[in-house]
């Protein structure tokens, strides 16, 4: 068994674990990051994309309200890229909570995030979808931030600073010795084959599926999982991001994301992280409770749906001093007897670097290394791997600057041949069970209106081509990509979602009989 | 000498000489080889020969076009020659083949009326058409109407000539006078009575009919007229006519109507030979001849040579069809201009090559010319066969060279440069409004269909986007980003994307309001620069 | 023929409208149709008859006929089992005599379903092929030596998959990509297909294919060959190349539909068919005696009106049926539709489901003369008839019955019309 080293072990390729990975690297401590799937799998992808102001938590929880105020502020200025400043609305229209909008004010003047009063006519200037039965508006400094990019960034970084990562790498089990984790053991997904890692300290930044890996450690971690489905509509239907002006509560923000936007979201508590997925229900709902705040919600074009799990952590690490916030739980496993390992779980994108840095300073004061945290000033810098997830910059590329050979594979969101082998240039040959799932990862592949209905077919002929699968992988790997797509697409498939997905079937199904040759196996992946 | 014989003798050196005119100018047009150079010509020669039932005799083409004018014109085709041959040329043909001819004579009175028939009821129908439908009444020249009045024309005045023969004593008398032996005596009463009473004379007495003489005057009928007069009753269009006529009678026999309709039916005729090699009026003899070269071919081939470029451009029938089929033919609703529809630009082709067209003419062919997208739609559908195609493929530089494209500034110039003039904000449009593209099913049937990116050698270099990825740039909120792009000044509007389109996205109308908007906001920026 | 008064109004033109349009003209009624580009564009240019029952289970029929009793005998509703075979077969045999006498040959076996390769490198079983599919499918069943060629520039086919996918069975199978002689950049099928309607480029196209021939038979191209005569082209390339050849289908846009359609627009005018083509009926009424239409938008607005009607509009991506969030509906005339109950149960939760999507089978139910019934459960209509993908009760998608259902039921629509015709 190939046996590899490092001080520390990341669990975890979502912000959080990326953020830690570049986190360390820029302090000079060598570190490995582990993901079972692929970057941002879990919540990481499947959220909004908000980099909230602070204002939606001043009536829930101030303390959180100051650190997002406070870390949206420097993502700003230090990740420009991944995040579009786009300002942020809070409206509430007839029937709403008046008290709630009559404190509001006074509540964000508490929590010093700033808001600005609207007139209503000005409010429905600035954002013209917004229902003419609204009763009160405000300017706030919500932004939308790409997640994608910004993990794939963090680890770009993290990369060139030393760090190494591996990816579909599942971990099987920890071997144990006088409280201390010795091995972490792990299967390689796509070869099966195993490996062990040893590291001084083992990071369980694995989100929703924390408290299985901590159980795996032996240690205990009561989490509760809440779903929480977003719907994307075809157009952006709003320049900035726009928050119903009550309580925290479901199907109240819609969020641009480049050229779409992102409406949201449900809470459904689930039994296991791996069991979440949209639903046509939650998509209902959705819609029906959204359409007060912005009507054309009702009639739009919806491209698909998506959920991710929110850990919810009961006992956050009761006792334990580290433990900053309600809003995200740094725990010490030194409680439960594993004195070299630790977890991170629970909190928000937007305070995602606040987690990696809390989390480096208790890494590193175990390792007793002595390099403060640097990512509070340090710039991120873009990198080639996470560019093609923002939207617009295939057309961008192809009107500027194409190849005379190249050709468009992804007509929706006009990816080139040239880009699709840039992307997976860019994995280091970590291809995984499915390269077709991790081309649409990292680019607009299979995201725009055909939902890898067409592109799909492409991009698959395009890796025969190319050599990057053969026999019949390929046909697999679509397989695994339109199941994928599918789980999305389903419960939008009305109106012209269900026009594109019966052509979807006509194509895949009636003309070339892709349900019956290839075969339809699950491939486990839950990407 | 007589009237007839000047007449046939400076109407057929008319149309001899113009003829010749006509088919000399088949020269000017430019030689693409000859379209049978690969076969040889007894392949050829047979390929002629086995065209020649289907596409001639069956006016198969024809038929392609609806079965209302394939019927008009096979009655017309048929009854016309018929009547050329059995009637007109009667003693060169029909004397020869039967030796008891006799016009007076059935079948020949019989036949002559049916015929006759045939062609009214044929050019009626291609009245009708011609009226009813709007656009083709648009494009219907007086060429087109000068044709169907020349052989209406001579089919009625032949029938009105028939009509004033029969109801006439003059030629009763003139008949008697020449083969008659009952000089005026009771048996020509008889006689009289008789034509008057079963065959339609009017005498100008209107005692003249008692049945004794009705009887005497049947025997002497058939003792000594039946041989060379069949019953007036087998004309059975001129003879009702008379009939109809017979109140006007007196006047007409007193001023001698039957020789003004043989005057007028002559003079139809020779109008109509003298007539024969212009424009329209030579269809009957190239388009069957078009037919036969291009034998029943109806792909692009290889380009033709002069000659058959020339007979093409003579075959004609100007029937519309290739308009009505046209794909640009939007383009003609929007700019107007006649000459993008193939039929009118034809015409002015032929105009072009006799070095007649000029100033407004010659741009509005060069117009044409460019906005036409080679689609092949024409071709396909033309009745005569010609092969417009070709006709286009060689005119299209010969006009461009004459009236270079306006555009051409625009179009040389780079995307950034396009850009940066066009990147201000504009009212709302069609290209702004998302809903124009929540339909899109990414099939790409647009770009697949468009004839501008068919004929680029290379799209996206020639063009930058190709009609999809537009819609994409603009369903992603990208807009100043496609306006600078060739496609959309490339773009001939000509619709076939809009009209293939299963999700009835008006891929069209949005590019055309782009092109607008960004020579709209170009000539702001000179305006502002100036 | 009073005025502007058809005996029948087909609306739709996919396969079902074009041959419910083309056996009414036969059948001697005076026909208008309407009707966009659709399903027809997409399709292969194959015709299924039957190839899998029961879906669930997946088994691939090489006897047609024979599936066709199995599914009539399992499932009562679906449209099939209200036809009787020499119906059918006259129906399926008129289609292809008509799009012959268009230039666009089809073939097949007697008795058997042909097996033929699609662009993704499956093997799909179908009742017909166009007559430049064929030679593809004599190669397949022979696994002979076969060259695929593909072009630079041409996305979404590629031969390296289609080799890939067949090794196992087809070791004979080579490929090579080559330049396409004219153009360069991405290409699309309808281009490519003018551009081989003249011989030069065949010639060039031929040159370019001679360096890879080697030891093989067959030579398969993807279908971009010709778009008016493609068996003319198919033929000049065999003489070329001196070998046999073939097309395969692409995935869409396709020139097998363009074919098609074209084959039709040429065809149907001279059975007298009044074609409103590219124009979708935007109004619907029952009136005295027929039907009232309003054909087309705006300034292309046409009135047609019609003794009956047969409605071949198609599923979703026909425009037959319309979702909303809570029920699917009928588009012209607001027909009640077969469906599951609520959206939950439209979609299976996995795309590639054994089981299919019960929304697949929605549709209309029709009586034995293929009226469509009313919310009484009585024909809606006297003179009103359905045909193709709108029926309810088959998912001609799973089953493999798509061009097949829509020409028998368009010909059953027919001959129930006829019947009702005094």
């Amino acid at each position: 068994m190939k046996t590899m080293e490092t001080r520390v072990l990341i669990l975890g390729g979502g912000a959080t674990g990326t953020g830690l990975a570049r986190d360390l690297a820029l302090r000079g401590v060598d570190c490995l990051l582990a993901e079972r799937r692929d970057i941002n799998a879990g919540a990481s992808g499947g959220n909004h994309g908000l980099l909230h102001s602070g204002a939606r938590y001043v009536a829930s929880d101030a303390a959180a309200a100051v650190e997002c105020r406070e870390e949206g502020e420097l993502l700003k200025r230090l990740a420009p890229q991944c995040i579009e400043d786009t300002g942020g609305l809070f409206v509430a229209v007839e029937g709403d909570d008046e008290d709630y909008i009559a404190n509001f004010e006074s509540m964000c003047a508490a929590s010093a995030v700033p808001t600005r009063p609207l007139d209503l006519a000005e409010a429905r200037h600035l954002e013209p979808a917004l229902s003419d039965r609204l009763i009160a508006a405000y300017a706030a400094e919500d932004a939308s931030v790409d997640p994608f990019m910004l993990s794939l960034d963090n680890l770009a970084q993290a990369v060139d600073k030393g760090a190494r990562y591996l990816r579909n790498a599942k971990l099987a089990g920890f071997e144990r010795d006088n409280g201390r984790i010795r091995r972490s053991i792990f299967l390689d997904q796509t070869s099966g084959e195993r490996f062990e890692v040893e590291a001084e300290i083992v990071v369980n930044a694995t989100g929703a599926w924390a408290g299985m890996v901590a159980a795996l450690a032996g240690a205990h971690i009561d989490i509760l999982y809440s779903s929480g489905s977003l719907l994307v509509t075809q157009d952006r239907l709003t320049t900035r991001v726009v928050n119903r002006l009550r309580r925290a509560a479901d199907s109240d923000i819609l969020v641009p994301g480049g050229t779409v936007s992102v409406l949201g979201t449900t809470s459904v508590t689930i039994d296991s992280p791996d069991l979440c997925r949209p639903t046509v229900a939650e998509a209902d709902a959705i819609i029906d409770d959204a359409r007060a705040m912005i009507p054309v919600l009702e009639t739009t074009r919806y491209i698909r749906a998506y959920a991710g799990v929110r850990p919810l952590v009961l006992v956050a690490g009761a006792g334990d001093a580290r433990s900053v916030s309600r809003n995200f739980s740094l725990i010490d496993h030194e409680k439960d007897h594993v004195d070299n390992f630790v977890t991170i779980t629970g909190g928000k994108l937007t305070t995602y670097r606040l987690m990696a840095e809390r989390t480096g300073d208790l890494v590193c004061a175990k390792l007793g290394v002595d390099a403060p945290c640097i990512t509070r000033t340090e710039p991120l810098p873009a990198s080639t791997k996470g560019e093609w997830t923002e939207p617009g910059l295939g057309p961008r590329r192809w009107i500027g600057e194409r190849d005379g050979d190249d050709i468009i594979l992804c007509e929706c969101e006009m990816v080139s041949r040239k880009a699709v082998n840039q992307i997976i240039d860019g994995m280091d040959g970590q291809y995984g069970s499915s390269l077709l799932n991790s081309i649409g990862l990292r680019s607009r592949v299979g995201k725009g209106p055909c939902q890898g209905g067409f592109c799909g077919l492409r991009v698959t002929g395009h890796l025969y081509d190319e050599g990057y699968v053969s026999g019949l992988r390929g046909v697999h790997e679509m397989h695994a990509f339109t199941r994928r797509r599918w789980r999305g697409l389903r419960p939008v498939l009305w109106g012209l979602p269900l026009v594109q997905a019966d052509l979807q079937e006509a194509l895949y199904c009636g003309a070339l009989d892709l349900e019956l040759e290839a075969d339809v196996r699950d491939d486990g992946g839950d990407l | 000498m007589d009237f007839l014989d000047i007449g046939l003798i400076f109407a057929a050196a008319v149309c001899a000489v113009f003829l010749t005119r006509r088919v000399t100018r088949w020269r000017t047009c430019p030689d693409g080889g000859s379209p049978f150079r690969k076969q040889g010509t007894a392949k050829a020669f047979l390929s002629v020969i086995k065209a020649i039932v289907p596409e001639i005799l069956l006016l198969r083409r024809a038929a392609r076009t609806g079965p209302l004018r394939w019927l008009a014109h096979c009655l017309v085709f048929y009854g016309f020659m018929g009547l050329l041959l059995f009637h007109a040329m009667a003693s060169l043909v029909t004397v020869n083949l039967f030796s008891g001819y006799e016009p007076t004579l059935n079948p020949w009175q019989f036949l002559r009326d049916l015929l006759g028939g045939l062609v009214l009821i044929g050019l009626a129908l291609m009245v009708a058409r011609r009226v009813r439908d709007r656009r083709l009444r648009v494009l219907s020249r007086f060429q087109d109407w000068a044709l169907l009045f020349v052989v209406g024309g001579i089919v009625g005045s032949g029938f009105l000539l028939e009509a004033s023969k029969i109801i006439s004593p003059a030629m009763f008398d003139s008949m008697v006078a020449e083969y008659g032996v009952y000089g005026g005596g009771p048996e020509t009463t008889a006689l009289k009575a008789a034509w008057a009473d079963r065959f339609g004379v009017v005498f100008p007495s209107d005692r003249l009919v008692t049945p004794q003489r009705v009887e005497r005057g049947l025997e002497i009928n058939d003792e000594s007229c039946t041989a060379c007069h069949s019953d007036t009753a087998s004309a059975f269009i001129s003879k009702p006519l008379a009939s109809a006529l017979t109140p006007l009678a007196p006047a007409m026999n007193r001023s001698r109507a039957d020789r003004v309709f043989w005057y007028a039916h002559i003079l139809f005729c020779l109008v109509g030979l003298a007539a024969l090699p212009y424009a329209k009026f030579l269809h009957p003899l190239t388009t069957p001849a078009n037919l036969a070269a291009r034998a029943g071919r109806r792909d692009l081939g290889r380009p033709g040579g002069a000659a058959a470029r020339g007979l093409g451009m003579d075959a004609c029938t100007r029937c519309g069809e290739c308009s009505l089929h046209c794909s640009v033919a939007p383009s003609f609703a929007v700019l107007g201009n006649p000459d993008i529809l193939p039929s009118e630009k034809l015409a002015s082709l032929t105009a072009f090559r006799d070095g007649r067209l000029s100033g407004l003419g010659l741009e509005r062919f060069a117009e044409g010319s460019r906005i036409c997208t080679e689609c092949l739609r024409c071709t396909d559908i033309c009745p005569a066969g010609i092969n417009l195609q070709d006709l286009w493929l060689a005119s299209k530089p010969e006009a461009a060279a004459s009236v270079p494209d306006p555009n051409q500034a625009v179009r040389a110039m780079t995307v950034a440069a396009r850009s940066a003039i066009c990147c201000r904000i504009e009212p709302e449009g069609l290209a702004d409004r998302r809903e124009s593209f929540w339909a899109c099913v990414q099939c790409t049937t647009c770009t697949s269909v468009c004839p501008v990116v068919a004929v680029s050698d290379d799209p996206s270099r020639d063009l930058d986007l190709l009609p999809q990825q537009i819609m994409n740039l603009l369903r992603m909120g990208l807009k100043d980003e496609a306006l600078g792009v060739r496609m959309v000044w490339s773009c001939t509007t000509c619709y076939k994307c809009q009209e293939h389109c299963p999700q009835d996205i008006r891929v069209a109308d949005v590019l055309y309001e782009l092109r607008n908007t960004a020579a709209a906001r170009l000539r702001q920026a000179e305006g502002e620069e100036g | 023929m009073s005025g502007n008064t058809h005996d029948v109004m087909v609306i739709g033109a996919g396969f079902a409208g074009m041959a419910a349009a083309l056996f009414a003209a036969r059948a001697g009624l005076s026909v208008a149709q309407s009707g966009v580009t659709g399903g027809i564009d997409f399709s292969t240019g194959f015709i299924d008859l039957m190839g899998v029952h029961p879906v669930a289970e997946g088994i691939r029929w090489d006897d047609p006929w024979a599936a066709v009793e199995a599914v009539s005998k399992d499932c009562p509703k679906h449209p099939y089992a209200r036809m009787i075979r020499p119906d059918m077969e006259a129906a399926i045999g008129g289609f292809t005599d008509f799009l012959a006498s268009q230039g666009l040959d089809y073939t097949g076996h007697a008795d058997r379903n042909c097996r033929a390769l699609t662009p993704v490198g499956t093997v799909k079983r179908t009742w017909r092929v166009p007559r430049t599919a064929w030679k593809g499918v004599l190669a397949l069943e022979s696994a002979a030596p076969t060259l695929i060629v593909d072009f630079h520039g041409l996305k979404g086919f590629s031969g390296n998959q289609l080799v890939e996918m067949r090794k196992e069975t087809w070791p004979g199978l080579r490929t090579a990509r080559v330049t396409f002689p004219r153009g360069s950049g991405e290409l699309y099928p309808e281009h490519m297909a003018w551009a081989l309607a003249d011989p030069k480029y065949r010639e060039k196209l031929a040159e370019a294919v001679a360096p890879h021939l080697g030891d093989a038979e067959y030579l398969g191209f993807p279908a971009v060959l010709g778009l008016i005569d493609p068996g003319r082209v198919v033929d000049h390339l065999e003489e070329l190349t001196g070998r046999q050849v073939f097309e395969i289908p692409t995935i869409p846009p396709s020139i097998a539909g363009p074919r098609l359609r074209g084959a039709f627009d040429r065809g149907l005018p001279g059975l007298g068919v009044r074609t409103l083509s590219q124009a979708t009926v935007t109004e619907a009424e029952t009136v005295e005696d027929g039907f009232r239409f309003v054909v087309g938008r705006g300034g292309g607005r046409t009135e047609v009106r019609a003794k009956a009607a047969i409605l071949a509009t198609g599923r979703f991506f026909g425009k037959g049926l319309i979702a909303d969030r809570h029920a699917i509906r009928e588009a012209v005339f607001d027909l009640p539709v077969v469906q599951p109950k609520t959206r939950e149960q439209w979609h299976n939760k996995e795309f590639f489901h054994t089981d299919g999507h019960a929304a697949n089978a929605s549709g209309l139910e029709v009586d034995d003369r293929f009226r469509p019934l009313g919310r009484d459960g009585r024909p809606a209509h006297k003179r009103l008839f359905a045909a193709g993908a709108i029926l309810a009760h088959q998912d001609w998608m799973r089953m493999k019955c798509g061009a097949g259902l829509a020409i028998t039921s368009a010909w059953r629509a027919v001959q129930g019309l006829m019947q009702g015709v005094d």
